[in-house]
């Protein structure tokens, strides 16, 4: 009996393809963090909520999948965008970060955390819900099944990434959002509309949150409290990767998925959501600033 | 061009400037001289709109800015500078440039003084496809000059561009500012180098505690005793305070 490699192979893969779904949030957590001097605890949530708009899209109004994946990004961004404007604009106002300010918006956050999931609760009920995608038959690499929603979510995943890299680099509004995220006031000096920019930083990342949220539906299930254990693996794969790195973002995803589908096939599969918090300790550890991270910023 | 009465402003509670009265004429070049803590940036802030205006005016083409968002202010046309440290390092030379062009949609306009700022500043062109980490003190001030150019402004601020600089490179930087005055674009420049700023500038000012103490034109200035005891030859620490005297 040797070892067995195939299946090495496939839970990497898997880990690979559910870890860029936590880069994906991950992504967004950077960007609020870089854009609005906030960490935003209630991303978990929206995370939540994009997977239930997706789930009404898709079962309830028989829209196809990628329809319903765009359509569900959408209206979390508004979403996103209408909880900035109306309760976190006026606290970001007083500075985020380390001041009093910013310890307000953190608790704000978690206040919003639990009122969207209650609001979801009252709307879809407590039960997990099934995203039924009609995908067809498992692909078969080899030795190895891959059931078509990994597939699929590998293909939306590494699309959306590639859209927004091109938007961040190549557009003019991508170059505004790289401008507030790095320097506020000189991004003004630039004659940069800072608020609207911020607006479309929240939108963007809480539409990221709802992709990934539409993503990981049909593979496990859709329900209100999925949220809070999303948000504590994205927050490790931002750490990982490196605070405000966007780059890191979604390395720092990969890594934590991997590690913890390794560590439930290799160890113990009852404890799969430790690992994760795991391998952020033993980064916090050695390397405080994260892998990906250039230096350790610290915002006032 | 830009004219300012009676301008009060300060972080929070604490205040700052305590009636500023300045003005700069169309395509001349003004300096805005005072040591560390006067004052200087406080004013550059406040004509940008980065710091609310608490009491008085600013007006620039014969219109109030006072109270406008900073982005609608370049749009104006009145462009800060601030200092090299101000670059953005994990952006290359020529997406620091576009950034400045951010408020035109001209192409044929941007491309132009593209060129014309690699024209002014050989050396940007060079590096153009550099993270603007990678380049030298002086590199980043022209840098930052290049991307103030490069919102196409009818007034250029420029806070203390000077700063930090070994004297060949700030010659160089002052023969450029000079020539971008002669492009007529006007210029206020902040600057602690009193006798260079002095020597560039047509009218200057003299900024401490909050207040104006002396200004003048700049040729008067120079051979002003009053000025060359406190400002070009003793230490500037502690002898302007005698200046009125």
């Amino acid at each position: 009996m040797g070892f067995d490699y195939s299946s090495l192979f496939a839970f990497i893969l898997f880990g690979l393809t559910i870890g860029v779904v936590y880069g994906i949030v991950a992504l967004g957590i950077s960007l609020i963090y870089s854009g609005l001097d906030i960490v935003h605890f209630a991303h978990g949530e929206i995370y939540m909520f994009g997977a239930f708009f997706g789930l009404v899209f898709s079962n309830q109004w028989g829209l196809p999948y990628p329809v319903a994946f765009v359509l569900a990004m959408l209206c979390a961004a508004v979403l996103g965008m209408i909880i900035e404007r109306v309760f976190y604009r006026r606290l970001t106002k007083g500075g985020g970060g380390y001041t009093v300010a910013g310890m307000g918006m953190i608790i704000c956050g978690f206040g919003m955390s639990i009122v969207l999931m209650n609001i979801a609760f009252l709307i879809w009920g407590a039960g997990a819900e099934p995203f039924h995608v009609d995908l067809g038959m498992p692909f078969q690499i080899g030795d190895i099944t891959l059931p078509k929603s990994y597939a699929l979510t590998a293909v939306f995943a590494v699309t959306l990434m590639t859209v927004l890299h091109y938007f961040l680099k190549r557009t003019k509004i991508g170059l505004a959002i790289r401008a507030v995220a790095a320097n506020k006031d000189i991004a003004y000096l630039m004659g940069i509309n800072v608020p609207l920019m911020i607006s479309l930083i929240f939108g963007l990342a809480c539409g990221l949150a709802a992709g990934a949220g539409v993503l990981i539906g049909p593979m496990q299930s859709v329900q209100v409290e999925m949220g809070y254990l999303m948000l504590m693996k994205a927050f490790a794969a931002a750490v990982v990767g490196g605070f405000g790195s966007l780059p890191g973002a979604i390395a720092g995803g990969i890594l934590v998925g991997i590690t913890e589908n390794l560590g439930a096939a290799y160890i113990s599969p009852n404890h799969k959501d430790i690992y994760a918090f795991l391998l952020l300790i033993l980064v916090l550890m050695f390397k405080p600033s994260g892998l990906f991270g250039v230096v350790a910023r610290v915002k006032a | 061009m830009l004219k300012v009465s009676g301008l009060t402003t300060g972080y929070g509670k604490i205040q700052i400037l305590r009636g500023i009265d300045l003005e700069v004429p169309k395509g001349e070049i003004v300096a805005l001289l005072g040591g560390n803590g006067t004052g200087k940036s406080t004013l550059l802030k406040a004509l940008s709109g980065l710091l609310p205006v608490w009491d008085g005016t600013i007006e620039f083409n014969g219109q109030p800015i006072h109270g406008l968002p900073p982005h609608t202010i370049v749009r104006a046309g009145l462009t800060q500078v601030t200092q090299g440290k101000d670059s953005y390092p994990a952006m290359t030379v020529e997406e620091n440039l576009k950034l400045g062009a951010y408020t035109r949609s001209d192409k044929a306009g941007i491309a132009d003084d593209l060129d014309r700022v690699y024209e002014y500043f050989p050396r940007l062109l060079e590096r153009r496809k550099q993270l603007s980490a990678t380049l030298s003190g002086g590199e980043v001030q022209m840098l930052v000059i290049g991307r103030g150019l490069m919102a196409s402004p009818k007034l250029l601020m420029l806070d203390e561009p000077s700063a930090a600089l070994a004297p060949k490179i700030v010659m160089e930087i002052f023969s450029i500012i000079n020539r971008i005055r002669k492009s007529g674009i006007s210029i206020l420049v902040v600057e602690q180098n009193v006798r260079m700023a002095l020597l560039l500038a047509g009218y200057g000012y003299i900024i401490r505690d909050g207040v104006i103490l002396i200004e003048g034109k700049a040729r008067d200035m120079i051979n002003d005793p009053d000025v060359k005891n406190s400002f070009l030859g003793g230490t500037v620490a502690n002898t302007s305070r005698d200046i009125k005297a």
